[in-house]
């Protein structure tokens, strides 16, 4: 499974929305040691929207968790949003997921028996303040879904139920938009759709790493990097062509 | 944060409502014997303070019984004679008033064609105040009834009734045992004790049932009345010496006797209605076993079928305590339904209860029905507990990943 994460960064340029340093994952499975990640550097800036793209056992399942502080590294330092995540418990780790990171994932994941608004209002019941429903709805107003609030999930189709799931990643306001293989399920059209609705959150300033095994995904995105063998293989910028589109 | 997870609890209660429902049913059952017992319990206790009341204010006993066992046997006759009453009676400070009672299972009346069998009461006038028995229509029992063992008697209401009489029948002539006997007087109604009518009575003066009954002038019985509740010990304490004495029993004979207080009436009582509370905290407990485990097999089914779910929510900031009270929370709304159910069960079988017409009137105390909602709680927070920390456990990544 490949994941893409994008991140976004609101006026500022600094510091970088992530801040890799040698990052490392050593997995025990009985008395092998399996090194997921040897050592990974990487530096995303705000409003950058990357691709990471891998083969699968290249490490890049595992460099998403770490990026999504869903898992923590072996060793090395992981600045979020200018703050080092990488050693920090299951709760702020919990915290950090809540506020400073939006996931999108392959399969939607959204609540089979909850309308859109309640999906989207899921991160904010966690610690999430005020004016929830308020900002639910805003929310589903930025991915184009207003009308479709009282929907459930299998009375929309596969795109709107993908936007349903990125609104939900944007109600917090997250530094960082984290999508896995999100064009997976969808058709090329609707795909696309999808790709051209980070394009568009891009445009807003919105940080978004996506990581994708689809080289098609990948040509959206100023910005490529490839991992193998746990490491990264190359990082390349097409600063001057277009974003998306 | 709460609102949600009740809101959520409930929705996946009712999205699994067959299974939620038999999942409970232990619960069900529990809660439902708790509310009817104890509601079934408080209302004879009710109605046991009642009727001991109506038995009469500081009322005792004493009648004539041979012990048991080896010491019994070798006792004499056991007797319990018209003087030993006139000791009592003039002998015993404590005791304010004595009656003898010379009971007769049947007696044949009859009036105007109609024959019964009723129960017979010799007495003498002391009777009405030890017992709050008082004469309604009509008079008590004069000194002279008493001395001279005039034919004459008091009718409880009920016998009046199936004499097909009324109050008319005051001052008319009754058959007793084939001698006439003058009505001079009807009780004031009592109503029935556990289905027995207090009503259904004859009194005559004592004098005229030693007559009448030869057989029982050694084996008279006796109803006394200490002066005041405290003086009860004392009481039963003075008629115990000036009978053994009477009886001239050594201080190793036990006594040839009974005496019996309504205290004693009441401690019986209270001990059959320990053995019930026994019998329901067995099924309580083997039931909120039952109830519990199938709780905690459900909160895990549960908790493996929405592993994705538990995946994402982490993923979207909850942290393990959230998790873990959203499926206590569950848990509790599950067992809490069940409680629910238990009490409206409890009620409806109190309520059928009540229909049969000899039962007691069932109260069920709000004690009771927060205790049920009590039990149930806690068992749904003791084995949620399980599969609560189960899914708050569970690694996102992998939880994400469960297909």
């Amino acid at each position: 499974m490949r994941t893409t994460s994008p991140i976004t960064a609101e006026a500022t340029p600094d510091p970088p929305v992530i801040r890799l340093e040698g990052i490392t994952k050593e997995y025990r499975m009985g008395a092998v040691t399996v090194r997921a990640l040897q050592g990974v550097d990487l530096t995303i800036g705000r409003n950058e929207l990357v691709a990471i793209m891998g083969p699968s056992g290249s490490g890049k399942s595992t460099l998403m968790n770490i990026l999504g502080c869903l898992d923590i590294p072996t060793a090395g330092k992981y600045e979020l949003d200018g703050r080092d995540v990488a050693r920090l418990s299951q709760s702020e780790l919990a915290r950090v997921r809540s506020r400073g990171i939006g996931f999108v994932f392959q399969t939607f994941e959204l609540l089979p028996r909850q309308t859109a608004l309640r999906n989207v209002e899921l991160p904010l019941t966690y610690g999430g303040g005020p004016n929830r429903r308020a900002r639910a709805v805003e929310s589903l107003r930025r991915v184009g879904l207003e009308n479709r609030m009282d929907h459930r999930p299998n009375q929309m189709s596969g795109g709107q139920r993908q936007r349903v799931a990125i609104a939900r990643a944007l109600v917090q306001r997250p530094a960082l938009l984290l999508a896995d293989e999100p064009t997976g399920n969808l058709d090329t059209a609707t795909g696309d759709e999808i790709l051209e609705l980070f394009g568009e959150l891009h445009r807003q300033g919105q940080t978004i790493v996506i990581v994708t095994h689809e080289p098609d995904v990948a040509a959206r995105c100023r910005r490529v990097v490839r991992i193998r063998d746990g490491r990264v293989e190359s990082d390349l910028s097409s600063r001057d062509t277009e974003t998306s589109r | 944060m709460i609102v949600s997870n009740v809101q959520n609890a409930l929705e996946q209660l009712w999205s699994h409502k067959l299974r939620s429902l038999l999942t409970v049913l232990g619960i069900v059952i529990a809660v439902a014997s708790t509310i009817t017992v104890v509601g079934v319990i408080q209302g004879f206790t009710a109605y046991v303070a009642q009727f001991l009341q109506g038995l009469g204010t500081n009322a005792m006993w004493v009648w004539p019984e041979r012990p048991g066992g080896e010491a019994g046997k070798r006792l004499g006759r056991i007797e319990l004679d018209q003087r030993d009453f006139e000791a009592i009676a003039t002998g015993c400070e404590a005791v304010r008033r004595v009656s003898p009672l010379i009971r007769r299972p049947t007696a044949a009346i009859r009036y105007q064609g109609e024959e019964l069998n009723v129960p017979l009461e010799g007495v003498s006038a002391e009777y009405h105040p030890i017992r709050n028995f008082p004469v309604e229509v009509g008079r008590p029992f004069s000194v002279a009834d008493i001395e001279n063992a005039h034919h004459v008697c008091i009718l409880g209401r009920e016998v009046m009734n199936k004499l097909g009489a009324s109050e008319e029948i005051v001052g008319r002539t009754v058959l007793i045992d084939r001698q006439r006997f003058q009505v001079i007087g009807l009780l004031l109604e009592k109503g029935s004790f556990l289905g027995n009518s207090q009503d259904n009575l004859v009194l005559i003066p004592y004098t005229m049932a030693l007559k009448l009954y030869p057989a029982s002038i050694r084996k008279i019985a006796l109803t006394a009345q200490a002066t005041s509740e405290e003086a009860v010990p004392e009481a039963r304490a003075q008629i115990t010496n000036l009978l053994r004495r009477r009886h001239q029993l050594t201080a190793s004979q036990p006594n040839d006797f009974q005496v019996r207080t309504q205290d004693e009436i009441l401690e019986t009582f209270n001990s059959m209605s320990l053995v019930a509370t026994v019998v329901l905290s067995g099924i309580v407990g083997i039931s909120l076993l039952v109830g519990g485990i199938g709780i905690m097999n459900v909160m895990l089914v549960s908790v493996t079928e929405r592993t994705r779910e538990i995946g994402l929510r982490k993923a979207v900031g909850a942290r393990r305590r959230d998790i873990m009270l959203q499926f206590l929370t569950e848990a509790v709304s599950l067992s809490l339904v069940g409680g629910g159910l238990g009490i409206a069960l409890g009620y409806g079988l109190c309520a059928l209860a009540s229909l049969h017409p000899q039962m007691v009137d069932v109260v069920v105390p709000t004690w009771a029905v927060i205790l049920g909602f009590g039990i149930s709680a806690t068992t749904g927070v003791v084995f949620g507990l399980v599969p609560a920390a189960k899914a708050a456990l569970l690694n996102p990544i992998d939880a994400l990943r469960h297909e």
